[in-house]
């Protein structure tokens, strides 16, 4: 197969949660000599990024996407067994809900999206004092502290994070990304967050698209 | 050359903004289109369209249907709303009193501060005190309502592992078995509790915000509406969603042969009728960074086409976030009643 077809190939075995072709096609590909980075980024990282613009119209399920997660965890594995330095991970990200706010579906669903994506997720759970986690990040050297908030009554612990990120040095450091059912752009502009985001993959797109600045 | 007219109206946050009449006519497209695509239903018409553009830049402050189109309000958690949202401190009796007779509702609904029928049902014996009482001194129809609010049924709060946590985590079988588990005791619970409401005389029970836990938490509610209408056919029963289609967190649950994952308001509404529900509220989020025009518009699909399909009266929840109420603590006039009338008028609810 063409570097196109297997990349093709790549992103149709994500989408119909393959993983034996998955890995075959990752196998073709490294006889092929195609950057393990094409393979992943334009083929199994495309089929996943659809399957999220499908899952948010309910059109795929939570444990379809969990499953596509993993081929695409283990299909990197395979690719980082055969590299003789191991690759460096994408980031780290500690994820909570905010102090208040039990509501943890949203944040799972991106645990698992950023999991698929590479990123070493550091998942505190819910309802989490902005103080610890902003401690969780410094302790585990994170590169992002995401939270969510459902409520209007839970939003402003975002806006504490961001007060302790700024009172303990740590703004441009550790990246901010916001998100929840009333968060917006304009929340996060008014609290000087880095990221809005407004489900999981524009979490990933986000993200990425900082890592590469 | 004068500048174009525009027009006050806001966001889904209800941020205000000014927006001219063509860059409302565009996202009243835009949120036709999007319902449509999602839904797989049909768009709104052109005079529809057109009228919603009406509705958002008629200049009065407050918007209202036409007399003798008004419609019945049915009203979710409505006596907690004076004590524990307001800070009134009155009691739940009191509460029914004041939606009867100063804010002239045409129901009400006793719900107890927990609002989840699984805490209810230790304490049931005082809520069916609580009924006796307010309905004698009552006369508009009382419902008792709460949620099936699956996720109190996970660790630490109940006896199953949370499959919020199980799936991120790759377990994928647990996290389903979890869930069934969790979905057969829900449905226990609230029959339990109809049981006792039945007796103690309540008008009709609510099932409010029905799925906030995915298809687990729909499945739970429909089983249990179904075995409700079995035991009392004549008790009257309504089932409000918690948003517009139903989350896949297991995503092979069944009721009646259908699949729940990824059902919009028209498809659900017929999965309420099979089970014996008596009034049906479907749910459309709002997107806070969206406009109200694209909300309102993108509702309106979504509730004609449930309207459409259903047999049963329907009453959408217009409250703090959904059906194109903006998420604010205490929604703003304009938009809420302008989002009431479309709702009527355009989407044809039978009740709000």
């Amino acid at each position: 197969m063409t570097r196109d077809e297997l990349i093709k190939a790549a992103y149709d075995a994500v989408c119909a949660y393959e993983e034996e072709k998955a890995l075959e096609i990752a196998h073709q590909s490294v006889e092929a000599g195609i950057a393990e980075s094409d393979m992943l980024g334009e083929g199994y990282g495309a089929g996943i990024r659809h399957l999220g613009d499908l899952f948010e119209r309910g059109e795929v399920f939570l444990p379809e996407l969990v499953v596509a997660s993993e081929i695409m965890q283990n299909v990197a594995a395979y690719y980082e067994s055969r590299m003789t330095q191991k690759p460096k991970r994408p980031g780290k990200i500690v994820l909570s809900t905010v102090e208040g706010d039990v509501h943890d579906i949203g944040k799972g669903i991106v645990a698992a999206m950023m999991k698929s994506q590479g990123y070493e997720i550091i998942d505190l759970g819910r309802d989490r004092s902005a103080a610890d986690i902003v401690a969780a990040a410094v302790d585990n050297g994170a590169d992002f502290i995401g939270t969510s908030a459902l409520l209007t009554t839970t939003m402003p612990e975002q806006k504490k994070i961001e007060a302790i990120m700024k009172k303990e040095g740590l703004k441009g450091k550790i990246k901010t990304i916001v998100g929840g059912a009333p968060i917006t752009q304009r929340w996060a502009d008014r609290i000087h967050a880095d990221i809005y985001a407004e489900d999981a993959n524009a979490a990933i797109h986000k993200v990425a698209a900082m890592m590469s600045a | 050359m004068a500048e174009e007219k525009k027009y006050f109206t806001r966001y889904g946050d209800g941020y205000s903004t000014y927006m001219t009449k063509d860059e409302i006519k565009k996202d009243v497209e835009r949120g036709v289109e999007d319902a449509a695509s999602r839904g797989k239903i049909d768009p709104l018409t052109e005079a529809e369209k057109s009228y919603i553009v009406d509705i958002i830049t008629m200049p009065a402050k407050m918007a209202s249907v036409e007399p003798g189109k008004e419609v019945v309000l049915s009203s979710d958690e409505g006596t907690l709303k004076a004590s524990v949202r307001c800070g009134v401190s009155i009691d739940r009796t009191t509460a029914v009193a004041v939606e009867e007779r100063i804010l002239c509702m045409d129901s009400a609904e006793l719900a107890h501060i927990d609002y989840s029928y699984k805490p209810i049902k230790p304490i049931i014996f005082d809520e069916v005190c609580a009924m006796q009482h307010a309905e004698l001194n009552s006369i508009i129809p009382l419902f008792y309502g709460a949620m099936p609010n699956l996720g109190l049924y996970t660790k630490p709060d109940g006896p199953y592992d949370n499959w919020a946590e199980l799936l991120p985590a790759g377990k994928v079988a647990e996290a389903r078995e979890a869930q069934e588990k969790a979905a057969e005791q829900a449905a226990k619970d609230i029959v339990s509790v109809a049981d006792h409401m039945v007796e103690a005389g309540a008008d009709a029970l609510n099932m409010d915000t029905v799925g906030a836990s995915g298809d687990a938490d729909a499945l739970a509610a429909f089983t249990a509406m179904k075995e409700i209408h079995r035991k009392y056919p004549d008790f009257p029963v309504e089932m409000g969603m918690a948003g517009e289609f139903f989350l896949g967190m297991h995503g092979k649950l069944t009721f009646e042969g259908e699949q729940l994952a990824g059902m919009y308001p028209h498809e659900q509404v017929k999965i309420a009728e099979k089970a014996g529900a008596t009034i049906f509220g479907p749910t459309i989020n709002t997107n806070s960074s969206e406009t109200f025009a694209w909300n309102l518009a993108r509702t309106c699909t979504f509730i004609k086409a449930c309207s459409e399909e259903s047999t049963i009266p329907i009453h959408p929840n217009v409250g703090m976030g959904v059906c194109s109420m903006c998420l604010t603590d205490s929604v703003p006039l304009d938009a809420a009643s302008r989002a009431d009338k479309a709702i009527v008028e355009i989407g044809r609810a039978d009740g709000l």
